[in-house]
């Protein structure tokens, strides 16, 4: 009997969970258009400003956010290694301000100067470059490759596999899908989850 | 006196609080929401510095204090970070008076257990799974949920 009760049990936890097996599969739109963002020294970011660029690294991050406080530093290294390679990092900032006031386009100048961020720090108040990413969280990472003179996504998700402790990360997946990208290599990694706060979009 | 039984008392309030947290894995937790078929799970992903996930909780309380003596368990994940664990969680589950299961889950990298409890989750939080495991019951949201919608999608 308890046996029975075992095998109806496991298979109830293989009904619930067994369908993680199956992969997702990665959207069909996976082009991003370009933008125009203002940057936190007053000067205004597209794509198009960086002729030379094989790739982003997008970061989409704020200032309020316990998951995002924990990356400044990594993201700053990021962007001394891949800038030169022809990847340069931009970070943008896409909460509605009206409910984090933290968040304000003056304070996001503060964090830049605090932090030292080595790469722009752009104002999403529109949200719209956030809706075009399909952002839903800060951070929320991209790498985005130029295809065809198309920019598209090859990498979307956590930016490494340990926030609260840098010292203990295993799988680095924002470098990881550049090198494989920089050897002509297909992304292993796709898309990865992660938690973190919830971007929320203005009706 | 006086004195004394107040230290009584604050000892056992102390106990009675650190006695509904414990610090788990995806595993357990999984074991967890599955080890009663009958029993209707509703499972609630939050962290103390989640502004949206406070503002719901009492709506949670407030459902499972209504459903006591039915076979309902609302189930909080905190997934705050552990080493915050005594300055930013217990303060709020005492602040909230929450007298419910409260799970802090030890798991650094999301990505190895976000698409168990659902394919479409990205991670946002709050997020809540309500589970009848007998009659194949299960309901994924992000949204925020009051006591009125857990009602309706726990039925």
């Amino acid at each position: 009997m308890k046996r029975s009760i075992y095998i109806i049990q496991s298979g109830l936890i293989l009904a619930i969970f067994g369908f993680t097996l199956i992969n997702f599969t990665f959207r069909d739109d996976d082009k991003v258009k370009d933008f125009k963002l203002k940057n936190v020294d007053g000067s205004y970011v597209s794509l198009s400003d960086y002729p030379d660029a094989k790739g982003f690294i997008i970061i989409f991050t704020c200032n309020h956010c316990p998951f995002a406080k924990l990356y400044p530093a990594r993201l700053n290294e990021l962007n001394l290694k891949y800038k030169k390679l022809g990847i340069p990092l931009l970070a943008i900032s896409s909460t509605d301000t009206i409910v984090y006031e933290e968040d304000t386009y003056v304070k996001m100048v503060e964090k830049s100067n605090k932090e030292s961020f080595n790469f722009p720090y752009l104002y999403d108040g529109q949200q719209i470059v956030a809706k075009n990413f399909k952002a839903q969280k800060t951070p929320h990472a991209y790498v985005i490759w130029k295809e065809k003179g198309q920019w598209t996504i090859k990498y979307q998700g956590a930016i490494d596999d340990n926030g609260a402790e840098p010292e203990k990360v295993e799988n680095n997946y924002i470098s990881m899908a550049i090198d494989q990208l920089l050897n002509n290599k297909e992304v292993k990694i796709k898309e990865t989850k992660s938690i973190g706060c919830q971007i929320r979009f203005r009706k | 006196m006086k004195l004394k039984i107040f230290a009584v008392v604050f000892l056992f309030h102390h106990v009675a609080f650190s006695q509904n947290i414990s610090i788990i894995k995806f595993e357990t937790l999984q074991q967890r929401i599955t080890s009663n078929p009958d029993t209707v799970y509703v499972v609630n992903f939050f962290a103390s510095w989640c502004a949206p996930c406070i503002k719901e909780i009492p709506e949670f309380l407030k459902y499972a204090d209504e459903n006591k003596a039915q076979k309902v368990r609302v189930i909080f994940v905190s997934l705050d970070f552990k080493k915050s664990m005594s300055e930013s969680l217990l303060p709020l589950i005492k602040k909230l008076n929450i007298n419910q299961t409260v799970y802090l889950l030890d798991e650094p990298d999301a990505n190895d257990w976000i698409n168990k409890i659902d394919n479409a989750w990205s991670g946002v939080i709050p997020a809540t799974l309500i589970l009848h495991n007998s009659s194949d019951y299960r309901r994924f949201t992000t949204e925020s949920l009051t006591y009125s919608l857990l009602k309706k999608f726990a039925k």
